[in-house]
């Protein structure tokens, strides 16, 4: 079967595996909201003593907070350019793995708010936004992105920019009081 | 290896930048810039700069190496800006730089920002160029240094106490409405006007500074005078209040760097950083070094701003130099002393910036 290298960084965990097909030959994450840049290339180095040669890559493309999430991004991207492989991305909320036919997800957007999508027999029916947590009804807070769902919904699904959903802060300066 | 083949990122601001040498000589330069996105906002928006990062980093390393006529299997090396900059902008590059070294199998070196700037001489003369004083001065560092061996032993002699030069030169564009960034329009306003029109201060000239901070620099005092002139002279010439601000920059920058010649009895100054590239600071700099029999080294314009050739210049030092690659994994650092010339050699030499 293919072996794919899954990398997310939406969160606050730094998270690769290495999975083929239905099985997960290696997992790990480090727990670090500011720790991605040097967290991910040494849980890489782990990840390909399992499998020195992944046939393809596949990272979350959030929501999350920009700067970690970037992190897994450009390096999914150089990683698989420098070795020649397919390169598919994944909206990180959809690969939370719950065992419910209709549910909410969250995750920490910083700022007093939370990025989240619904979900209904397997498919997303609203989201990803960024709102106030109050404006958000039955979210479930404190899970993480599943390496094994990434994987899987990369066969039919193919993100290529970054969810940021929300525009820099700056203010022109002809706008500023 | 006699001839390594070094891929340089640098991101440490609003430029992405790759570069690619073999040896000494420069293969590619490919500079993709977000300025012209923060320029409404008058000055750099870090979360803009590093959303552009992102976009532009694979396009651009694709371009490098097409312009070199090389593939991916002919690098030897990838050096990455480790620091000084914007974190969130230093991490782009450095994330970037080891899913490519990673995915190579090629060493990565973590490098100094401003090592790099001064570097990047060795790209366009023959001469090694330490022992030499170095004058770094750009949009975000001034600092006057010493520098031994480029790829291991630098010693900062002074730095600015407030504005770096260029904020300087931002900030002054800024208020006489001439835009952003501000080192070329002054640059340009000054051509029509005179140098010694407004007789603007000095900062930290006075003997008691000479005596006690000969190498720092001070803006402050500057930027409040041309702002006070601005507003009782209504009718003030732009051409003459650049020229004469220009000046004030461009005497102290010289005063101090010849002064740290002379002190330390290196006769050889190399000027870099983006404020290099002003042709006032250029010409001032040759007239007086050859007044003081002083080796001047400038890199051309192009390469004195941020860019790749730069990191992949003291990339390709450090690979002359046999120092070691690595560490396998590490952050971007925002405030990355200049002591520290690449993240490996000061892992192994505590010592020397437990000095600071």
């Amino acid at each position: 079967m293919t072996i794919s290298l899954a990398i997310d960084t939406s969160t606050s965990r730094s998270i690769v595996a290495i999975v083929d097909a239905d099985k997960v030959l290696f997992e790990s994450f480090h727990e670090g909201a500011t720790d991605h840049g040097k967290a991910l290339p040494e849980l890489i180095a782990q990840a390909l003593k399992v499998a020195p040669k992944p046939e393809r890559v596949v990272v979350g493309m959030g929501p999350g907070p920009f700067t970690g999430l970037r992190v897994g991004i450009t390096f999914a991207r150089t990683f698989a350019y420098a070795r020649g492989i397919d390169l598919k991305g994944v909206c990180s909320l959809d690969a939370i793995a719950i065992d419910q036919s209709e549910y909410t997800v969250a995750v920490d957007a910083r700022r007093k708010e939370i990025y989240w999508a619904s979900y209904k027999d397997g498919v997303r029916v609203a989201g990803p936004s960024v709102n106030k947590p109050a404006e958000v009804a039955g979210y479930i807070f404190d899970a993480y992105p599943d390496m094994q769902k990434l994987v899987a919904l990369s066969h039919a699904q193919n993100e290529t920019e970054p969810m940021y959903l929300r525009r820099p802060d700056a203010v022109p300066t002809v706008e500023r009081t | 290896m006699s001839q390594p083949i070094v891929l340089g990122i640098e991101t440490s601001c609003d430029e992405t930048a790759i570069g690619i040498v073999r040896g000494r000589t420069l293969l590619a330069n490919v500079i993709a810039s977000s300025v012209e996105e923060h320029a409404r906002f008058g000055g750099v928006v870090p979360e803009i700069a590093s959303r552009a990062h992102l976009e532009a980093m694979l396009p651009s390393i694709e371009r490098a190496l097409s312009d070199s006529k090389l593939s991916l299997t002919d690098i030897d090396a990838v050096a990455v800006t480790a620091g000084p900059g914007l974190v969130g902008a230093l991490l782009v590059g450095v994330a970037s730089a080891s899913g490519l070294a990673i995915g190579l199998g090629k060493p990565l070196y973590g490098v100094n920002h401003l090592a790099a700037h001064i570097s990047v001489d060795y790209l366009t003369h023959d001469q090694p160029t330490d022992p030499t004083i170095a004058l770094l001065v750009s949009g975000g560092h001034s600092s006057l240094l010493q520098v031994d061996d480029i790829t291991s032993k630098i010693t900062k002699l002074g730095a600015t106490m407030d504005d770096a030069a260029g904020e300087a030169f931002d900030k002054i564009a800024r208020v006489m409405g001439l835009g952003f960034p501000g080192g070329p329009a002054i640059d340009r306003t000054a051509q029509s006007g005179s140098a010694s029109a407004i007789d603007f201060p000095r900062g930290l000239t006075t003997s008691n500074d000479w005596a006690t901070r000969p190498y720092d620099f001070s803006f402050s005092g500057l930027k409040t005078a041309v702002a006070r002139y601005l507003e009782s002279t209504p009718d003030y010439k732009k051409g003459d209040v650049a020229a004469s601000f220009q000046e004030s920059i461009v005497d102290v920058l010289l005063q101090k760097s010849l002064a740290a010649c002379k002190a330390t009895g290196i006769d050889s100054l190399v000027i870099a950083g983006g404020v290099a590239a002003n042709s006032r600071l250029r010409a001032v700099a040759e007239e007086r070094c050859a007044k003081a029999g002083i080796r001047l080294r400038i890199p051309s314009p192009g390469l004195c701003t941020d860019n790749g050739a730069m990191v992949a210049a003291l990339g390709s030092l450090m690979v002359a130099a046999g120092r070691e690659p690595g560490p396998q994994a590490f952050d971007a650092q925002s405030s990355l002393p200049v002591e520290r010339v690449s993240l490996q050699f000061a892992a192994r030499n505590n010592a020397l910036y437990a000095r600071r």
